[in-house]
């Protein structure tokens, strides 16, 4: 053991390491947000916002006052707790189902539809289906990645809350074959 | 009077001695937390021989002891503002770099390339300072087998104890004496099958 306190501690490299750690310390840090990635998430959060502003107008449209619009709940069906990806799909299942149980609803607010609204409604899918594809997109190249499927329920989820209330556009939804 | 005068010029000295370089390290690291690439690199040639150092007797590789020199110093400038000086920044630095081989002992998983190269360089003249008996020892330590061959070099070269290479390893005191003794008894068979008294 005391032999072993004459070992040398400090022993020079044979070359100078320094420029690597310098270029390491030195190189900007990646982003973990990607612009497409960014674009999505806010995608997303903006027809979340939109699509609330959008529902309060119908709703004053018909009638409701402003505490029926915030007492009113969102269907028992339509709760995403958890999805499925990769190879079991069962995302677009349950999206399926949903937008099934979404069918029976709508018919009865179809009358409430202001034609502003309705054009309101188009343009918030549109953005919503875009995110969707594109965080689709990402999702191939990144199967695993928790907040793309995150990401990818939230704008599902978010255009079923908006098909929930405009019913008109449900019919549309419940033809597509892309999802 | 003499003695107080002696004691003065002693203390003086003790001052001027450790001082500059005690105060130099703290000012590069106050710099280096400031983002300051240079501040870091002057602690970087204060260390690196010693992180060096630890990291070629942890690998027994100079390949992996020179990438995992330059990890540690990398994590360590990310690392830098949760540096309170709780401990000595070598010791801190220090556990940066056992964490680092570490690392690269899980991720590469090539123990049994490693050693084999281990034993090849091991008798490089160049790899360590070693000389002599020093070198003998040096290579013994390198044929130890890894659990015990880290131990060995924090407890019995660099001086830490067992609770700190515990901490550092991530093992139990207890493992640590017991890789310690282990590391004993085979040291002392390869020595004795050398020819050296145990």
């Amino acid at each position: 053991m005391r032999a072993a306190r004459g070992l040398a501690t400090g022993i020079s490299p044979a070359r100078d390491l320094w420029p690597g750690i310098e270029q390491a310390i030195s190189a900007p840090r990646k982003s973990r947000w990607s612009p497409m990635l960014a674009q999505a998430a806010a995608a997303v959060l903006l027809v979340g916002a939109s699509s609330l502003v959008t529902y309060v107008a119908v709703k004053y449209d018909a009638g409701d006052t402003p505490a029926q619009v915030m007492t009113a709940a969102a269907p028992q069906g339509l709760i995403f707790d958890r999805a499925a990806f990769g190879g079991e799909d069962t995302l677009a299942a349950v999206y399926g189902r949903a937008g099934g149980n979404i069918g029976s609803m709508l018919d009865r607010e179809l009358a409430s539809l202001s034609p502003e609204a309705r054009e309101d409604v188009e343009r918030n899918l549109a953005v919503i289906r875009r995110a969707i594809e594109e965080i689709a997109t990402a999702l191939e190249k990144e199967p695993d990645n928790v907040f793309l499927q995150e990401l990818l329920v939230e704008a599902y989820s978010n255009e079923l809350a908006l098909m929930n209330r405009i019913g008109s556009m449900a019919q549309r939804v419940m033809a597509r074959r892309d999802i | 009077m003499l003695l107080a005068a002696r004691f003065s010029d002693y203390s003086s000295r003790m001052v001027t001695l450790e001082r500059p370089a005690f105060t130099e390290e703290a000012d590069c690291i106050a710099k280096a937390q400031q983002s300051d690439a240079k501040a870091f690199e002057r602690l970087y040639r204060m260390h690196v021989d010693r992180v060096y150092g630890l990291c070629l007797r942890m690998t027994g590789n100079v390949s992996e002891a020179e990438d995992s020199t330059q990890e540690a110093f990398i994590q360590a400038w990310n690392k830098l503002h949760l540096f309170r000086g709780d401990s000595a920044f070598s010791t801190w630095l220090h556990r940066i770099a056992v964490n680092a081989v570490l690392g690269r002992i899980r991720k590469s998983k090539r123990e049994q390339d490693r050693i084999q190269v281990a034993v090849e360089q091991s008798s490089a003249p160049l790899a360590t300072a070693d000389t002599g008996d020093m070198r003998d020892l040096s290579e013994a330590v390198d044929r130890l087998p890894e659990g015990a061959r880290h131990v060995f070099v924090l407890h019995a070269v660099y001086g830490y104890s067992h609770e700190e290479t515990a901490d550092m390893l991530d093992i139990a005191a207890g493992t640590s004496k017991a890789q310690l003794h282990r590391a004993r008894r085979l040291l002392a068979q390869q020595l004795t099958e050398q020819g050296f008294e145990a």
